[in-house]
């Protein structure tokens, strides 16, 4: 019985991690994948393979592919919002402009990775390092992003024509300078 | 994994020594119970596994491990070789048990310095910036 329940989980999870779309998910996946498989592997009377695989399968390979996944490109995203407006969060969670950001990224084979930030605009824009920053004040989107960075003209397009009635303001700017805009 | 979390190195600090301890049972206890060489050595390579997920950018001798590797290999074999054709005449009880404990062995550094190799190439050669 447990081991039908098991093996069924097992297809379950590969299916799962089959058809995610984002890549870290999958991997995450995977380590449960074998991490269930070398509970099977016990439960079928062969300890050492199950150490094995435990070992093997669910450490190393999972650690290898996140280092892998580095080599991807990846591509941060800051979200700032005003942390006094009350229906942030399920505008963060749940957002239709964020969700259509990340599909494009996904077609163009990048990494989308946001990060939900309190902080003001502008220490994000002056400390950290992002490829996009978003910041909404009052149903105005404002979009930083850099002059050099050559996916923007794209995505600028792609914001245009599906969010045209969003109020979107796409701000380029030089490293270095200080923003004012 | 490039900022290190407080909790995540004081954790594996602590649990170095058990793993360390498990993989050297598993090894030495192969030939009785479940595991061996193998296993034991892949238990071991976790640690230097786990320790680049707490200090990335601490640098591991790779050229050491890499002769280490090779001589054990010499040894792995060796030893067997000499052992079946040096004493043809009577294999007793305790030189098996030796013979079984010291392959084990062998071959569980042999797997650890394999493992701690590959994975360290692919984190610094093809990983990028660390």
């Amino acid at each position: 019985m447990t081991t039908n329940i098991l093996l069924i989980t097992l297809v379950v999870l590969a299916i799962i991690a089959l058809n995610t779309k984002k890549l870290r998910r999958a991997v995450v996946y995977l380590g449960v994948f074998s991490l269930i498989s070398s509970f099977l592997y016990l439960l079928y009377g062969a300890p050492d393979v199950a150490i094995a695989e435990a070992v093997i399968g669910t450490t190393i390979t999972t650690v290898l592919y996140l280092v892998a996944l580095k080599k991807y490109q990846i591509f941060t995203i800051y979200f700032c919002s005003d942390p006094n407006d009350p229906n942030r969060r399920n505008l963060t969670n749940n957002s239709p402009f964020l969700n259509s950001l990340e599909s494009f990224l996904v077609k163009r084979e990048m990494e989308p990775q946001i990060i939900y930030s309190e902080k003001p605009i502008k220490t994000i824009l002056t400390q950290d390092k992002f490829d996009l920053a978003i910041c909404q004040t009052d149903q105005k989107f404002w979009i930083y992003g850099s002059v050099d960075d050559y996916q923007l003209d794209a995505l600028e397009d792609h914001l245009l024509t599906n969010h045209g009635d969003l109020n979107i303001h796409l701000i380029r700017y030089t490293e270095g300078d200080d923003n004012e805009a | 994994m490039t900022d290190n979390s407080e909790i995540i190195t004081r954790m594996t600090g602590l649990l170095y020594p058990f793993i360390l301890l498990f993989g050297f049972y598993i090894i030495l206890n192969g030939h009785a119970s479940p595991g061996g060489g193998f296993q034991g050595g892949a238990v071991l390579a976790a640690v230097f596994i786990t320790r680049y997920l707490v200090d990335p950018n601490r640098c591991i001798r790779l050229r050491t491990l890499k002769t280490a590797e090779k001589i054990l290999f010499v040894c792995i074999i060796l030893y067997p070789t000499f052992f079946l054709f040096s004493a043809t005449a009577n294999h007793t009880e305790l030189m098996n048990l030796i013979y079984l404990i010291a392959m084990n062995f062998l071959i569980g550094l042999k797997v650890c310095s394999g493992f701690t190799i590959i994975f360290f190439r692919f984190a610094f050669y093809e990983g990028g910036i660390l």
